[in-house]
Formats: structure tokens, C-alpha cells, sequence
């Protein structure tokens, strides 16, 4: 007989922000899916549970009529099912295909993150947030989207902006006033080069939402730009972060990288299984129905916590551990189904083969400082936000 | 319906009917056929569903779009000139007596 979904009152949304992986573990062994109170929602956080919601779209749709995000960024593909959401991401496939990452965007990656490095090579310490990853995966965004005459602070504050407003789920004014702001900015930048795109057709996703096939008209191509930005900073900013810090904590596995950097892509899926970037994202049920033995009602809205699937210890030894030499399996870091992450690629090439291998590389002995420990934070989106390291020069 | 015969990487056959119109990739999923991973579900975009297609079928599948040549380049196991994405590849009549090989990894 299926059950009904627990309910559980004694977690604290600080508690999850601070380390969520207690209470993963716990809601895990409880049920397939745990009401959070102060979440707000039901957690689903066992690995096949979630793989199984992402292959019935009909039933766990992403398609959300009260939606933060629709509110904030308009009617995005994020929040689109089926053939809706087919057709808007073949608009910007193309941009993300590997062959174009590997004969047209990684150049680019690379002269950027060589840049990034050289202006630190000298200085023998440097927190990594703000030096390296938070402007490589803003410098690189603004390329990939095809935005011209933007510095990559301003589209960090416009990606916080607009994920702030989309988890704005108080309502408070001022999170609302910064996110209003930040979609006309973004929106004026669109305008200053979309004409130019249209006729100079190259890899930007700009570029390949008005020359597709079925091009997309201003609003899908407001809404869709402001969705990768709100959603495409933070995950290549947070992987490049946890995977440098993976490999600092474990100098067996990092001096097998160095000696041979076709491990990188390895270490690179192990770094966002161990610490995913984003945490967990929502889905609506649309009937009434079963899952795993407890009973979910039509209209219960679920989080699906992919870092909690990602440490199931069902699936995962040690699954707290950083290990890139593990049985090699899927995680559930890029999501699942037809909303699989479409800058998984971008991602794998960025961080993975260009980003830390140049910096392990260039910076000599670099090490984490003991007096000066990294910071982790998040749980919807998780990942280091200090990265204190020194090298030798 | 056609009977389609899967081999995984360790050499077990498994023969299925499989439904016209759906995708190899949704047949070896239903059928529970180990080593297809397809963490995307049919989107083409993660290449966990490469598989080796019998030779002799190449005609009846169908040519390799574009965007999955492009995909194939990436595959975990070794592109062959018999890789497809099973995702992309549609069951029709013709398909009855084909072998589709699972890579040892996805
Ligand atoms: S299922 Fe992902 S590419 Fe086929």
C-alpha cells in the first residue's frame, strides 16, 4: 500500500545553505519523497527515483503557471514541456554542439584563461573565486551569447539578479526591484546587437536563435537569454572551483592528472557529482501517482535534489569522497531527460580541458592555505565562494 | 513486429519485438537491456546511447543527421562506422533480424 509523503519540520533552509548533505542522507533513508517545510516542497533524493521522474515528463512537468521564473525572465524553455520545448532548443543547439565548442569556442576559452592566469601568475596567492572563475565563466557566457560592449561584472550582477528573482519566494521588494533592472539591462543588450546577428550569421546563440530554422521571435529570445544567463554562469564559475579544490585535497589523484590531462574530462564529472552545481530544481505533478510507494497528488510541486542523488550511497561508495578513479556511472549533475543540461559540453571542454589544466599547470606547487580554509555554501546552487590558494613564484 | 537482438558488451543476446515508431533507444530501455544509459532521454545530447548497428542495415536505418555525426565524435567507446546514437534511430519493418552491439562504456 503507498504511502503518504512524510512530513518533516525541524530543517532549517540555513541548515541546508551550510551543508545540506546530513540532511540529504537523512531524507534519503526516510522516503523516496520528504515534505521540507521550510522548503517548501517535496524532496525526492534517491538517484534512481529521480532518473525515473525525469523519463515521464507528462506526469513531472517543468511547465509551471505560478512560476518565479516566468515572472521574472518570461516564458523560458526551462519552464516549457514537449514539443514547446523541443523546437526552442534546437534554436541554440547549435551553438553548444561539441564539434562547434572544439573547432570555434575553445580557442577563445583558452586565450581568455591564459589571461585570466597571467594576470595573477605573479602575485603567489589569490582567492579563486573572483580572480579566475567567476570572470572566466562570465567572459566566456558573453561570447557564447554573442553580447558585445558588456564587462563580465555586469553580467555576474545580472545573473544573480535574476536568480535572486526567480528564488524570490517572499516576495521581497527589493530582490524584485534588482531583478526588474537586471532584465532591461539584458534586454537592451540583446537589442544593441541582435540586427547584427542576423546578419552576420556565426556560432553566438544569438546568432543561431534568429537564423534557425524556426528562428525565435524577441520575446522567446529575450526569455531564453536571460534563462542561460541566470542559469549558465554559476555552474561552469562553481565546477572550476570544486574541482580545483578536489584535486588540492587529494595531491595522489591530482599528480595522476598532471602526468596525464586526458584524465581532466574524468575528474571534471567526478568534481560535479561530488559537489553539483546546481542542487536541485523543481517539477510539477500533473496526476495523482505512485512513486517508489509514496503517493504524490496532481498539482504537489517536487524538488529533485541532484546532489542528494549524486551521494546515494546505493549507487555511490564513499559517495562523500572526491574520487575520480570510481566505476564509472552517470550522475545526475547536468539532470536528466529532455531538459539534460545543453551547456554539458561547453562545460566538459571549459573546465575540464582548458581551465584547470592551464592552471595546474602554470602555477607551480599551488596549494590550498591552511590558515585561510576554502568556503562552500548553497544548496539549490552549491559550490565554493572562496577559494584561498599560493603558489610558488 | 520486427525482432531487433541486443548484445551487450559481455556477449548476452537478448532478442525483442520492437514497436514501430519508437526509437531503438526507448525498445532497449523498456526491454531493461543493461549499458544504455540515454541520460537524456532521446534529446541527442549527451551520447549515452551509442550503440553499433548491424552493417547490412545501414540502408534501412537511415543516414546520420548532422548534429548526430557531431554527438558520435564524443562517444565514452570508440566511434565505429556502425555508430548511431539509438536514440536517433526509429524501428520500421525493414529492421526485422538486426543486431545492435552496446558499447563496454557509455
Ligand atoms: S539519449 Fe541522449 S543522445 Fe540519445
Amino acid at each position: 500500500m503507498a504511502h503518504a509523503v512524510p512530513v518533516v519540520s525541524d530543517i532549517a533552509v540555513s541548515d541546508l545553505l551550510a551543508d545540506p548533505y546530513p540532511i540529504y542522507k537523512r531524507l534519503r533513508e526516510m522516503a523516496p519523497a520528504v515534505y521540507v517545510d521550510s522548503a517548501r516542497l517535496a524532496l525526492v533524493t534517491r538517484f534512481d527515483d529521480i532518473m525515473a521522474i525525469e523519463r515521464d515528463s507528462e506526469t513531472f512537468a517543468s511547465s509551471n503557471p505560478g512560476s518565479l521564473v516566468n515572472k521574472v525572465m518570461g516564458h523560458t524553455m526551462m519552464r516549457k514541456d514537449g514539443e514547446a520545448h523541443a523546437m526552442e532548443r534546437r534554436a541554440v543547439e547549435i551553438s553548444f554542439r561539441p564539434g562547434t565548442i572544439k573547432n570555434h569556442w575553445a580557442a577563445q576559452f583558452e586565450a581568455t584563461s591564459d589571461r585570466l592566469i597571467a594576470d595573477i601568475e605573479s602575485q603567489g596567492a589569490a582567492d579563486l573565486f573572483d580572480t579566475l572563475a567567476a570572470p572566466m565563466a562570465s567572459l566566456a557566457l558573453i561570447e557564447l551569447l554573442g553580447l558585445k560592449d558588456v564587462s563580465w561584472q555586469t553580467l555576474a550582477c545580472w545573473s544573480q539578479a535574476l536568480m535572486d528573482g526567480a528564488g524570490n519566494y517572499s516576495g521581497d521588494p527589493e530582490i524584485s526591484a534588482r531583478a526588474t533592472e537586471a532584465a532591461a539591462g539584458v534586454d537592451a543588450a540583446i537589442d544593441a546587437v541582435i540586427a547584427w546577428h542576423r546578419e552576420n550569421p556565426n556560432p553566438a546563440v544569438l546568432s543561431s536563435m534568429v537564423n534557425a530554422e524556426n528562428p525565435m521571435n524577441i520575446e522567446q529570445i529575450r526569455a531564453n537569454i536571460k534563462v542561460i544567463i541566470g542559469g549558465g554562469l554559476n555552474e561552469p564559475r562553481d565546477s572550476i572551483l570544486s574541482l580545483t579544490l578536489g584535486l588540492l585535497s587529494n595531491p595522489a589523484q591530482r599528480a595522476e592528472v598532471m602526468a596525464n590531462p586526458d584524465l581532466g574530462p574524468l575528474a571534471f564529472e567526478e568534481a560535479i557529482r561530488w559537489i553539483s552545481p546546481i542542487g536541485m530544481y523543481p517539477r510539477r505533478v500533473t496526476r495523482d501517482v505512485e512513486l517508489s510507494g509514496v503517493e504524490l497528488r496532481a498539482g504537489d510541486q517536487i524538488g529533485l535534489c541532484v546532489g542528494a542523488a549524486n551521494r546515494d550511497d546505493r549507487r555511490f561508495d564513499n559517495p562523500d569522497s572526491f574520487d575520480l578513479f570510481r566505476p564509472k556511472q552517470p550522475h545526475l549533475a547536468f539532470g536528466a531527460g529532455p531538459h539534460f543540461c545543453a551547456g554539458a559540453w561547453v562545460a566538459r571542454q571549459m573546465v575540464g580541458r582548458i581551465v584547470v589544466p592551464m592552471l595546474f599547470s602554470r602555477l607551480k606547487n599551488l596549494r590550498l592555505r591552511p590558515d585561510a580554509p576554502a568556503r562552500i555554501h548553497g544548496w539549490v546552487f552549491r559550490g565554493p565562494v572562496s577559494l584561498p590558494v599560493a603558489w610558488d613564484i | 513486429m520486427p525482432t531487433i537482438t541486443f548484445i551487450t558488451a559481455e556477449g548476452k543476446q537478448h532478442a525483442v519485438t520492437a514497436e514501430i515508431g519508437r526509437s531503438v533507444m526507448e525498445i532497449a530501455l523498456e526491454k531493461s537491456i543493461p549499458g544504455v544509459v540515454a541520460e537524456c532521454n532521446g534529446s541527442a545530447a549527451c551520447a549515452t546511447c551509442h550503440c553499433y548497428f548491424d552493417p547490412a542495415f545501414t540502408e534501412a536505418i537511415g543516414p546520420v543527421g548532422e548534429h548526430e555525426s557531431d554527438m558520435l565524435d564524443f562517444t565514452a567507446a570508440p566511434r565505429r562506422p556502425e555508430s548511431r546514437l539509438s536514440c536517433q534511430v526509429r524501428v520500421v519493418d525493414t529492421l526485422d533480424g538486426m543486431t545492435v552491439r552496446i558499447p563496454a562504456m557509455q
